[in-house]
């Protein structure tokens, strides 16, 4: 017999599913997980192949997961279907949604980069009068920033800069390579500062919720995993105007089944949680779900060679590393175009030139690729999106996906700011690059479509009043005090900061105060 | 000795695109319920002896799958040429040889069969990408008759050299070039790389060269794939 009600209903099994899973079972309180695809097996679903034993010799197959960029035919069953679970969007304003419905999500693939967002990005419109301020500031959650990073394991070097929050490192007092070094120099004279990356580096291999948050919430006995379950809505108990539970379908099979529980939980990504809030009609007296959909600029970058390191000349004291240069722009200063800031992720690399950097062909270009073998410095941006009501989701009534769960539409596209300000990064790496000696090869000046960053925000929005907001300062529903939303949907701007560590600490924060609210009995 | 390594630059990307893929955990897994076992249906309760008995367990032999060596296609077969057209295809051929001719003990296009793999990958393409080849393919043959009076595939490397360098460009992923012919140039430049490099001709020359082999990534199975799919 199934139970009749369940404590707490989490839907979404990545990071921030993950983490509302450990807290509430670590506090005895007992949850089931649902998500809606399968558990990885590393052993039996994946297996070492050369590109020429695969269907399209390592082309991605014509067709399939066009707007998953990062897809590759070695990766590409890893993906959401697009035809298996379609969005919509207006063909002059492409989107890029980029999902993971396997158990662990995004988190079993993401890039590891880890930053903490500062109250540059919290408070925000007091600096620059633009957007909304976050209800919280980083004192709020510096505490569970500090605990998120030694779960996680990050390594990083305390760099003293309020822009680029220190934290609760592994700390790499790594030394730079003399190709760094040069390029710090370069830094230094533009009042551009270059400090050492900061990354998870988890524990065997993997920074997961499957590995770092689940196998405590397992351990526990107070956790209930169902994979294969699309949940179609949150049910509601028209009464009390609680929500109750959620009405879901077996992946495989297409059977209907419904789950009762005195809480809901919602990680299921920012813009699944937002689609099962719309369909569901709830949690939305202020207007704004759906709106305010911000992601990351990704794709402005810089190709470098480092001649000192060609024709053989490349060692490990010269080149090798990485580097980040966090935002330094709107800071002290005003950039005459543009508001908010980016930053430049640089590598310094021992390793073969892509060919696309240079124009020549055959006997011509393979002797460039000998030449500049190992000499490359490459630059790439992540930049700040503002956060716009314009740029939105919606449901598409006229079109459902593979269990007849109607999609989503997305209208979001970037402004002169954002254009203005990859201008500005790919510039300015240019002439860090020249002034640090090295020969700029390649550059891009163009954004990757919106989305591609798999860093979608916002659109439910957190905020202290109800008429413009979604979620109260604990990931709380304004409007179904036992519905929470715990992942990036709650965010109210973006920064230019990969948003793992602040989903997580946003997640671990909004757990404890559901546990305590439980405690209590006003949940 | 420095090693030179043709091997290390080839475009496609050998493990995942996403970086840092750690992957030496193994996941929990759900845990099994064990099957109902199968009961009778039959109006009167059956005798002992016709009683249908519980399903027995499948016994293990500890059955271990026999190893079938075996090889692709493309070693003892042939592509049929199915999109482009025989003047399309020429030219495609001599575009392949001067970008990327044998070079080293390494295969060039026209010897990995790259001119018949993109044939055939431009066939099943979204229809922007084959218009693309198309008017490329075609632009390129119109330029050579127009400045030598032959065909493209006639022209020789001096020839090539003034109709393709003017085109060439620097580029990064996902970003190349807008305009028209130069995107065809490049692109068309890119896939014949891969479709070559890609090839096993080439492995086996790296291989031989005592490179190493190239291309070689994990490669992600459909993953519990929904039955649906196959109705």
């Amino acid at each position: 017999m199934p139970e009749e009600n369940v404590d707490v209903l989490i839907v979404g099994s990545g990071h921030s599913g993950g983490m509302v899973a450990k807290i509430l079972t670590e506090k005895g309180i007992s949850c089931v997980m649902l998500n809606a695809g399968p558990i990885v097996d590393y052993q039996k679903d994946r297996e070492l192949k050369p590109a020429h034993e695969l269907p399209y010799r390592g082309f991605k197959m014509p067709g399939r997961l066009p707007h998953v960029f990062q897809a590759n035919e070695f990766n590409a069953n890893t993906w959401v279907d697009e035809k298996e679970v379609p969005y919509t969007f207006n063909q002059d304003q492409p989107y890029n949604w980029v999902r993971v419905r396997l158990f662990g999500g995004r988190s079993l693939f993401w890039a590891r980069q880890s930053f903490r967002l500062s109250n540059y990005e919290f408070k925000a419109k007091d600096h620059d009068g633009f957007g909304t301020n976050w209800p919280i500031d980083l004192s709020d959650l510096a505490p569970y920033y500090s605990r998120v990073e030694g779960i996680f394991r990050v390594s990083g070097h305390p760099d003293g800069l309020p822009q680029y929050p220190d934290g609760n490192f592994v700390v790499d007092d790594s030394p730079w390579s003399g190709s760094m070094q040069r390029f710090i120099a370069a830094g230094k004279k533009m009042n551009v500062p270059v400090c050492k990356p900061r990354s998870a580096m988890g524990r065997d291999g993997l920074a997961s919720s499957i590995n770092l948050l689940l196998p405590d919430a397992f351990a526990t006995g107070k956790l209930t995993a169902v994979p294969n379950v699309v949940v179609r809505e949150i049910t509601v108990d028209k009464n009390t105007g609680l929500a109750n539970g959620a009405n879901f379908v077996d992946r495989h099979s297409r059977r209907e089944m419904s789950v009762k529980a005195k809480v809901v939980v919602l990680a299921a990504g920012c813009l699944e949680s937002t689609r099962l809030l719309l369909n569901s009609k709830l949690a939305n007296s202020s207007g704004v779900l759906g709106h305010y959909l911000i992601d990351n600029i990704y794709g402005p970058g810089v190709v470098c060679s480092v001649p000192e390191a060609r024709d053989g000349k490349a060692t490990a004291d010269l080149m090798g590393g990485g580097a980040l240069i966090p935002r330094f722009r709107n800071i002290n200063t005003k950039a005459p175009n543009f508001i908010r800031g980016y930053a430049l992720n640089v590598w310094s690399s021992d390793r073969p030139m892509d060919s696309r950097n240079f124009a020549a062909y055959g006997v011509e270009l393979q002797k460039k690729l000998d030449s500049y073998y190992g000499s490359g410095f490459s630059m790439s941006m992540m930049g700040e999106v503002l956060s716009r009501y314009e740029n939105h989701v919606s449901i598409d009534k006229n079109v459902v996906d593979a269990w007849e769960i109607p999609v989503l539409h997305v209208d979001a596209k970037y402004s002169d700011n954002e254009f203005n300000m990859s201008r500005d990064a790919v510039d300015t790496g240019v002439a860090m690059a020249e002034a640090a000696g090295f020969e700029v090869l390649s550059k891009n000046y163009e954004p990757n479509p919106p989305g591609y960053s798999i860093h979608e925000l916002g659109t439910s929005r957190m905020g202290d009043d109800p008429k413009t907001s979604v979620l109260n300062k604990w990931n709380q529903s304004h409007d179904i005090k036992n519905l929470y939303v715990v992942d990036a949907s709650s965010f109210v701007s973006g920064g230019w900061q990969n948003p793992t560590m602040t989903i997580l600490s946003l997640s671990m924060r909004a757990s404890e105060h559901l546990a305590e609210q439980m405690r209590q009995g006003n949940v | 000795m420095r090693r030179r390594d043709f091997v290390k630059a080839i475009v496609a990307v050998p493990v995942t695109a996403i970086p840092i893929f750690g992957q030496n955990a193994t996941p929990p897994t759900a845990e099994k319920t064990s099957e109902p076992q199968s009961t009778s249906t039959a109006a009167a309760p059956p005798t002992p002896e016709t009683a249908p008995k519980p399903v027995a367990e499948p016994q293990s032999f500890g059955f271990q799958s026999p190893a079938i060596p075996s090889t692709i296609p493309d070693v003892i077969a042939t592509t049929e040429q199915h999109y482009f057209h025989d003047e399309h295809m020429a030219t495609l051929r001599k575009l392949g040889d001067i970008l990327l001719p044998p070079m080293n003990g390494y295969p060039g296009s026209t010897q990995a069969s790259a001119p018949e793999f993109i044939d055939f990958l431009i066939s099943v393409s979204p229809v922007e990408r084959q218009k693309m080849y198309r008017s490329g393919l075609d632009r390129l043959n119109s330029e050579a008759h127009q400045q030598f009076g032959i065909p493209f595939a006639q022209v020789n490397a001096q020839q090539a050299d003034t109709l393709l360098r003017p085109w060439l460009r620097t580029w990064m992923v996902d970003h190349p070039p807008t305009e028209p012919f130069a995107r065809f140039i490049n692109v068309a430049h890119e896939d014949i790389r891969t479709a070559t490099m890609n090839s096993q001709l080439w492995s086996i020359a790296a291989t031989s060269a005592g490179e190493r082999a190239p291309g070689i990534g994990w490669y992600w199975s459909p993953i519990d794939p929904d039955v649906q799919m196959y109705v």
